[in-house]
């Protein structure tokens, strides 16, 4: 096992840079969806810009939304989005009754707000068949009037036009096949609205009805018969009936066309994407210049050990930077801040190795035995200290909000990475370095000359 | 060097030093209302912060005339550098769900509006940012919580690492002494240079937390290493020894974190400036606590419990 190890590491080292590296690389998305998901650096909304809103649902009457209306609040939410057309929204949920939304790169953040925070407004609004006509069933054919009836998108114009009911009233809707095999959508009303409904269409069969979602027409279909249990169907399309998603899309506007359930803004965030840009350039800057300080000191003190070191440490800001892509992990300001201090953090067990081994060293070891002690040695307190680092970022994960939970996440893959790159890929170096004549003295190591003679005398007396 | 355990009481007292007045100061926070101690971001008090550049360079005071004009009494207006301004006010514009939201963002217009009028165009407008009452509840409790259980859980891991609850005590005494340590140091630079602690000021002490731990745990492995291996020696020599043995790697260790610290300290800004400071003092003071305070600590606990053996062994004999 041990022989294949080295190219183990080659390999990783290749693949990771190829996931850093190279642009338009695409995984399979999760998901039932299917598709590809761009291999791509997330940046957070502090770092690229853009508007996030975290809203509370309310409780209406004491009665309190449950996990289910939670996910059809974020259903709707998300379909409001996606008809601003802002490109890559976040819609979550979160806890027991936030909603999360994150819009990267708006220019018009409080249109979009006002979009979003609606509970909205679906109306069943009678067409008067003295102006919109009626569907004449002797004939067969559309009778019309003075207007043409209202295809969807329009808003209504006239504003004599009352709501018969509104979408309180509609109990549950549904995609059906009827007896002649045609593609259906069936609604279901509640008591208050099925005797509404029953008078009216008793008396205006042949009249079209509008199903009006927050001012635009959604559908207008007509009146084939009195309905009067209260269950209806709009039949409509080709020969076939409706198409499966235009179906799907009028079955979701009557069934969640309103948020059951009113929704607050409890926190807004508007970031301007220029102001985002200077800090990730600051960032990325302070980070460079951090990492180079480090790889400074390491040469500075441990000679050759610390140019091991150092080409483990770039062994683990590539893999890093891999995994951030591939997971992937959203990088916020934070996020960095994490990133840099791992560096920090990573080069942890190296000094301890190479301090450890330089005390093997001044007690008279050869260098291969001082080396492999050094590591042998430090294991013990590298693996505590590295689970007690991953012990307070699991629990920021958990616990934390958002922020927190991405700096938590960030922290926990380079503790993770740092383990391996520290310890197997210094190793493995290593290894092949001290075996050779020219770097064989313990000079090379981080050792004082004096710090040797001193010793020696000590061992002579001793 | 190999006196640090001899000298245990003065390491004991210089903690006291550091950790007693920014005490003072924190306790100060709701005792004098806010005036004294711990300056905190609208994430914990809730509020709206919002950011912008004026075309012509403007007196923050002046600003907050305007501000006051349109309605906002309490607001407060301070410079942020490179120009641009910070207006901080309770929250604005906070919708709740209507059929028909018709006015969002009015509030902030009004304000937008009178500031201009005041002092001329806007140029570049940074950030708006509003936190209501409901998120910064969320995020007292999560601070709270997230301490109490980083600490409890740092305490088991030590205490089933080293089969020994004294172990475990000493390093959470040593991380308690530097989340004081931070929390003192930013309630008197709120105190002094009216700093704020925001939501990120938690993860920073939780990542303290578990970093100040390591030296710890460093020291409390060579301790044990060396009980096995130098048995019958005294154990304050034991210790005492281990912690220089250690000594190089705690601060090279120290040192590359506080040198990534200083980095972006110096180069990065916005959000986390408050942040990587948090981590930068909590670090330093982790560093001393674990050399200095928690195995001094262990030895002072050990000379007790010997001292009480023998003076039960005396009354026993005579």
């Amino acid at each position: 096992m041990r022989r294949y190890t080295p190219y183990l590491i080659l390999a990783i080292a290749l693949l990771a840079l190829a996931i850093d590296l190279l642009p338009n690389l695409s995984l399979p998305a999760s998901g039932t969806a299917g598709g590809t998901r761009p291999i791509e650096t997330k940046l957070g909304l502090d770092l690229r810009g853009g508007l996030r809103v975290e809203y509370q649902v309310q409780a209406v009457d004491g009665v309190k939304a449950t996990a289910a209306d939670l996910a059809t609040i974020r259903d709707i939410i998300e379909r409001r989005v996606n008809s601003t057309g802002v490109s890559e929204p976040l819609v979550q949920t979160q806890g027991t009754d936030r909603i999360v939304v994150e819009l990267p790169g708006v220019s018009n953040p409080d249109a979009i707000r006002a979009l979003l925070g609606t509970t909205g407004r679906l109306d069943l609004v009678p067409l008067p068949r003295d102006v919109y006509g009626y569907f004449d069933a002797a004939t067969g054919q559309p009778k019309p009037g003075v207007k043409a009836v209202p295809t969807e998108g329009e808003t209504l114009s006239d504003t004599e036009l009352k709501a018969l009911f509104s979408g309180d009233q509609i109990e549950s809707s549904a995609v059906q096949i009827d007896q002649s095999g045609r593609r259906v959508v069936s609604f279901k009303l509640k008591s208050e609205g099925a005797d509404l409904f029953a008078t009216w269409t008793k008396a205006n069969i042949g009249s079209y009805f509008a199903i009006v979602l927050d001012g635009a027409v959604k559908s207008a279909p007509y009146i084939q018969s009195a309905i009067t249990g209260g269950e209806a169907q709009i039949s409509g399309g080709g020969a076939s009936g409706f198409a499966v998603d235009e179906a799907t899309n009028l079955v979701t506007i009557l069934k969640f066309g309103s948020l059951p359930f009113p929704i607050a803004e409890i926190g807004v965030t508007d970031v301007k994407a220029t102001l985002g840009a200077a800090f990730l350039g600051q960032a990325l800057f302070a980070g460079a210049v951090g990492i180079l300080l480090v790889f400074l000191f390491m040469l500075l003190h441990y000679r050759v050990a610390g140019a091991v070191a150092n080409i483990a440490l770039l062994f683990y800001v590539v893999i890093v930077l891999a995994l951030f892509r591939l997971i992937p992990v959203t990088l916020t300001l934070a996020g960095i801040a994490g990133f840099v201090l791992s560096i920090g953090m990573a080069v942890d067990a190296n000094i301890l190795i190479f301090e450890r081994t330089k005390e093997e060293l001044r007690i008279g070891k050869g260098i291969v035995p001082a080396v492999e002690a050094g590591f042998s040695r430090a294991w013990n307190s590298i693996l505590d200290s590295n689970v007690s680092s991953l012990i307070t970022a699991f629990i920021l994960f958990y616990f934390g909000s958002s922020t927190i939970k991405g700096f938590a996440l960030v922290l926990i893959i380079g503790v993770l990475c740092s383990l391996f790159t520290a310890i197997t890929v210094t190793r493995l170096i290593l290894r092949s370095v001290i075996v050779r004549k020219q770097f064989s003295s313990p000079y090379l190591y981080g050792v004082g000359k004096g710090d040797l003679d001193g010793l020696n005398r000590e061992v002579a007396r001793g | 060097m190999d006196k640090i355990i001899a000298r245990k009481r003065w390491f004991f007292l210089f903690s006291l030093l550091i950790t007693v007045p920014g005490l003072f100061f924190t306790l100060a926070t709701p005792l004098s209302g806010g005036a004294i101690g711990l300056k905190f971001s609208i994430d914990y008090t809730g509020g709206t912060i919002w950011e912008f550049r004026p075309e012509t360079p403007a007196d923050p005071l002046v600003v907050q005339a305007a501000v006051a004009s349109a309605g906002h009494e309490e607001a407060t207006v301070t410079e942020a550098g490179t120009g641009f301004l910070i207006v901080r006010t309770k929250p604005l514009d906070l919708q709740i769900g209507k059929d028909q939201i018709d006015n969002a963002g009015a509030e902030l217009q009004a304000i937008r509006d009178a500031v201009i009028a005041a002092v001329g165009p806007i140029a570049e407008e940074g950030s708006v940012s509003t936190v209501g009452p409901v998120i910064s509840q969320d995020l007292t409790q999560q601070a709270l919580v997230l301490v109490v259980l980083g600490s409890i859980g740092i305490l088991l891991w030590m205490t089933y690492r080293f089969r020994n609850l004294r172990f475990g005590l000493a390093a959470l005494t040593a991380l308690l002494h530097d989340v004081i340590v931070t929390i003192g140091f930013f309630a008197i630079a709120g105190t002094v240079a009216g700093i704020e602690i925001d939501a990120l000021f938690v993860t920073a002490m939780l990542t303290i937390i578990g970093f100040s731990v390591h030296d710890t745990i460093v020291v409390f492995d060579r301790i044990r290493e060396n009980l096995v291996r130098h048995a019958g020696a005294p154990f304050g020599d034991i210790v005492n020894h281990s912690i220089v043995q250690t000594l190089g790697r705690s601060f090279n260790t120290t040192a590359t974190v506080l040198i990534t610290l200083l980095t972006l300290l110096v180069f990065a800004g916005g959000s986390i400036r408050t942040f990587v400071l948090a981590l930068f003092v909590g670090i330093l003071s982790g560093t001393y606590s674990s050399i200095f305070n928690a195995s001094p600590l262990l030895v002072w606990w050990e000379e007790r419990a010997q001292s009480r053996k023998a003076a039960a062994a005396r009354t026993r004999t005579a």
